[in-house]
């Protein structure tokens, strides 16, 4: 009983793999090198490159602006309490 | 801030502004030609993120090992340079692929464990901000495996199957693409030690006003 259903298991499984080998399209082994590439892939590198240096500046630029403001909104914080602190101390 | 704040920052700044003109002068890769320059932002990018992560690690065990909260500090300035340099580096990568290699994104290794370190560090900066008390100890544990990943990161290109260049290519630039690929390390680097500066004091000083709060508690 046991033997049989091992060998229904392996037939069902061969037939499977037969089956998804069929579907399955081949693999790619390699990249495809850019000019071997259809037109309609083809890309100019002008953007891409532009697009990449606006992006680093942007955000390195923008994290400047955001770290700095909090700074200065915390210390002024800081120097309002100081004063109010050191005012009341002499009161 | 320290003295030498101002004058690094103004070398930096400077560094930055020269270094379209340093890229320019390079000459263009055989294959890939034009594109291959955004290399000069994306690989120091790249390393500035692994050196965040490695700084974040370190100071979180440092932490962990003697609860002095300077090493904390540091440690969260150092997961948001990673979570930045980071974000850098897995945009301006597609960029160059989508060009070089026809397709936007692979889940080869490299790429994929970068992913993961950026998660790892994002992972760590929401933790501290709704971890609640002692999320700090929690996200120092999780820092320490945003470490672990980043020598998995760098050598995974050499045991595994991409197309990612392996580790040797770098070594043996030509001088001309050399040059302006150090100099644009050299201009990450101090901008992430600039910034890094920057957060660290803003985790002083806000320190610093959770402290004059409590006091002014205690007194009322």
């Amino acid at each position: 009983m046991l033997l049989r259903a091992i060998a229904v298991v392996l037939v069902l499984a061969g037939q499977t793999a037969l089956l998804v080998g069929q579907v399955q399209p081949r693999q790619q082994e390699e990249f495809t090198p850019i000019d071997q590439l259809p037109p309609q892939e083809q890309l100019p590198a002008a953007p891409l490159l532009v697009g990449a240096y606006a992006f680093v500046l942007l955000m390195l630029f923008g994290y400047l602006v955001i770290v700095s403001r909090r700074l200065g909104v915390i210390q002024r914080e800081v120097d309002r309490l100081d004063n109010d602190m050191r005012q009341s101390g002499s009161h | 801030m320290p003295k030498w704040f101002q004058p690094a920052t103004l070398l930096c700044a400077a560094m930055f502004a020269l270094s379209p003109f340093v890229i320019a002068g390079a000459p263009y890769e055989s294959t890939m030609g034009l594109v291959q320059k955004i290399f000069y932002y994306h690989m120091p990018s790249a390393w500035m993120f692994l050196t965040a992560s490695v700084v974040c690690g370190i100071a979180s065990a440092r932490f962990l090992a003697t609860s002095d909260t300077r090493h904390d500090r540091l440690a969260l300035a150092a997961a948001e340079m990673a979570v930045l340099f980071g974000l850098l580096t897995l945009v301006t990568g597609p960029l160059w692929a989508r060009k070089a290699w026809g397709t936007w994104w692979i889940w080869d290794a490299r790429i994929t464990s970068s992913l993961v370190g950026w998660m790892i560090a994002w992972a760590y900066l929401i933790l501290r901000q709704y971890g609640g008390p002692g999320s700090e100890k929690l996200a120092a544990g999780l820092a320490l495996f945003g470490m672990a990943n980043v020598p998995f990161i760098y050598v995974s290109v050499n045991y595994w199957r991409t197309i990612h260049p392996a580790t040797t290519v770098v070594p043996k630039l030509p001088f001309s693409m050399g040059f302006p690929l150090l100099f644009c390390l050299a201009a990450f680097l101090l901008l992430m030690v600039l910034l890094m500066k920057l957060r660290v004091r803003v985790a002083e000083q806000q320190a610093r006003l959770d402290a004059i709060y409590l006091s002014l508690d205690e007194r009322a």
